[in-house]
């Protein structure tokens, strides 16, 4: 069922199994084999076509939708963090492969690979276009290619006591995601941090793992087929994502983007 | 295959006290695959697991008022007296780790233990699994999930149900599996004209036999969960509310859905040296006797195709399906125990 007024996509379990229900291979965990960005997406390649059509039909009016392999892995959403500003790749990730994702991407999105012991970036670090939140043992190396590449502010964080802050949130410019187990005070002290709202809920049917289970940027989410509706109206509500359009934000960004997407 | 599990070392002495072992988080399997089910379901932090010489029967939600006796509560207690490894340090891994496993009704929370257990059921066909789990939770007077006892993970180490082809029939979950199951076999031209039958006409009679669970799970688990199964089928049949329902529990015949490795090149057992390189090598044990038993069987190949240990090099993943009387059912409990007692 797709909300024509809104940029949620919804997918959920329906009559017609092969035309909804976001899955790769049957796995709901939609932000493992993607990730999504304000200027770009990523998708694994390997995975059947509805999956990257799906990320197709609703972004390529407006970004690109990249398929790539990372370090000849599908999991491209753990593996790699990213922003509008940037792109940061773990040390796995082949020369081919960055050459592709350079290639690939808006000039403007400075792609990195970067020498750190904590290879899966994505469940290392989380970030949105202006605030990072990061892994405690991260290098500081890695800590300040963040902030240039990314063009963020970091903050070394724990959420709900779990280090892979990567993992356990999904946030964007207008809202974010956390485990479920996050207390009141830390949910206070991180939007003071992100300076966005953010709110504890589960995806996938009660999956703790918010960033496997969904992807985000500021106009569209995509969630797994295992998503119940209490959880998607608690992401669309925490997301913004009912009076969300894409072309104001698009355009704000047009502004300093070069004009083709090759 | 062969559990590692249980060896023994004959070597101890036998001890008066059961140790407290801290279930690791090290997977008790020996293929990716299985080891990142096993690790799904533990956690990082260590677990103790208290050795309950005596079992208990854990809490049940009440179906009937025979409730009681159908729930087997099987605990499999490793004889301490094999017990010799070290207890303090973390990395003495030896592959023995001591567990008491118990059998559970279906219930709605095992959602995400029994869909793992089931993401290959269908080889690598996208269908709606989810919806398939439903189903398989929501009925509970017949199966049977097994679990660790106290395990506050509530991971599910194995599944085995048997679900009515024609009770289902509508759902689109079924209507999927039956087409798959049609198109693997359509080139065998008599087993395709049974297989319509009985997933046309005698549906009524049919059951879909799953038994899906991690691959070193112990196997003097096997009679008991087999005979629980099949008892809850024969309760089921008296005991349900309406007479459509009872008669639905009536099976006449079985289908099975399973994976075998099957050698690469058929002529290469001739020309080997090494005899014990069998034809067939059947993942779980009592596929074998099933297999022996079926009325009819098919073998298809599968696509996804998982990297094999070096000793099954020489083989394929293939899927198997057969079809198994109930009459048979007494013969193979009877085998299955006696193939057990053997090992």
């Amino acid at each position: 069922m797709k909300l024509d007024d809104t940029k949620l996509v919804i997918w959920v379990k329906s009559a017609f199994y092969k035309e909804s229900g976001l899955q790769f291979e049957n796995n709901c965990e939609v932000g493992v084999f993607s990730k999504l960005t304000n200027a770009y997406c990523l998708v694994a390649i390997g995975g059947s076509e509805n999956f990257y059509s799906a990320f197709e039909s609703e972004l390529a009016d407006v970004i690109p939708v990249v398929k790539t392999s990372i370090g000849g892995t599908r999991i491209v959403g753990r593996l790699c963090v990213g922003n509008k500003n940037g792109l940061l790749l773990p040390h796995t990730t082949t020369d081919q492969e960055l050459q592709h994702l350079r290639n690939s991407l808006p000039d403007q999105v400075v792609v990195q690979r970067i020498e750190e012991r904590l290879s899966a970036l994505g469940n290392c670090i989380a970030c949105n276009d202006h605030v990072a939140l990061t892994h405690t043992d991260l290098d500081k190396e890695t800590e300040e290619m963040i902030a240039d590449v990314l063009g963020v502010e970091v903050f070394r964080q724990t959420i709900a006591g779990n280090i892979l802050v990567g993992s356990f949130c999904a946030f964007s410019n207008r809202g974010g995601l956390v485990h479920p187990h996050t207390s009141i005070e830390d949910l206070d002290e991180l939007s003071t941090l992100l300076q966005v709202p953010l709110v504890a809920g589960t995806v996938n049917r009660g999956s703790e793992v918010i960033a496997a289970g969904m992807t985000v940027n500021d106009w569209t989410a995509f969630c797994g087929s295992d998503t119940t509706a209490t959880e998607l109206s608690v992401i669309e509500s925490v997301f913004k994502l009912r009076e969300a359009q894409p072309s104001a934000i698009v355009d704000e960004m047009r502004k300093s983007l070069v004009d083709t997407y090759v | 295959m062969r559990s590692q599990l249980l060896k023994s070392n004959t070597k101890t002495l036998p001890r008066p006290k059961r140790r407290r072992q801290r279930l690791k988080s090290w997977p008790i399997a020996f293929s990716p695959f299985a080891r990142s089910l096993a690790r799904m379901t533990s956690l990082s932090t260590p677990k103790r697991h208290p050795q309950n010489p005596n079992p208990t029967l854990p809490p049940r939600k009440p179906q009937s008022s025979q409730s009681s006796h159908h729930h087997f509560d099987g605990v499999v207690q490793e004889d301490s007296s094999k017990r010799e490894q070290s207890e303090t340090s973390d990395e003495d891994f030896d592959g023995v780790i001591q567990a008491d496993f118990s059998f559970f009704d279906p219930k709605p929370d095992d959602f995400h233990g029994v869909k793992t257990l089931l993401q290959t059921y269908l080889d690598n066909e996208e269908w709606d699994l989810s919806a398939f789990v439903d189903l398989i939770l929501g009925q509970t007077t017949v199966g049977t999930v097994v679990k660790i006892e106290d395990d506050e993970d509530e991971g599910i180490f194995a599944i085995v149900t048997a679900l009515n082809l024609y009770r289902y029939r509508e759902h689109r979950c079924i209507v999927t599996l039956m087409n798959f199951l049609l198109h693997k076999v359509r080139q065998g031209r008599d087993v395709a004209d049974k297989l319509r039958l009985l997933l046309g006409e005698q549906a009524r009679d049919v059951a879909l036999l799953l038994s899906q669970r991690m691959v070193n799970l112990p196997p003097q688990l096997l009679p008991p969960l087999y005979e629980a199964l099949f008892d809850e089928v024969l309760w089921a049949t008296e005991d349900e509310p309406t007479e459509e329902l009872r008669n639905s529990f009536k099976f006449k015949h079985y289908i099975i859905l399973s994976k075998i490795y099957m050698l690469k090149n058929a002529e290469q057992k001739t020309k080997r040296n090494n005899d014990s390189d069998e034809g067939i090598i059947y993942l779980k044990l009592e596929d074998e006797i099933f297999h022996k038993l079926s009325s009819w069987s098919f073998c298809f190949p599968l696509q996804t195709q998982q990297l094999a240990p070096h000793e099954l090099k020489n083989y394929r993943s293939t899927g198997l399906i057969m079809a198994v009387g109930a009459d048979k059912i007494p013969k193979f409990r009877q085998e299955l125990a006696s193939l057990i007692n053997e090992t």
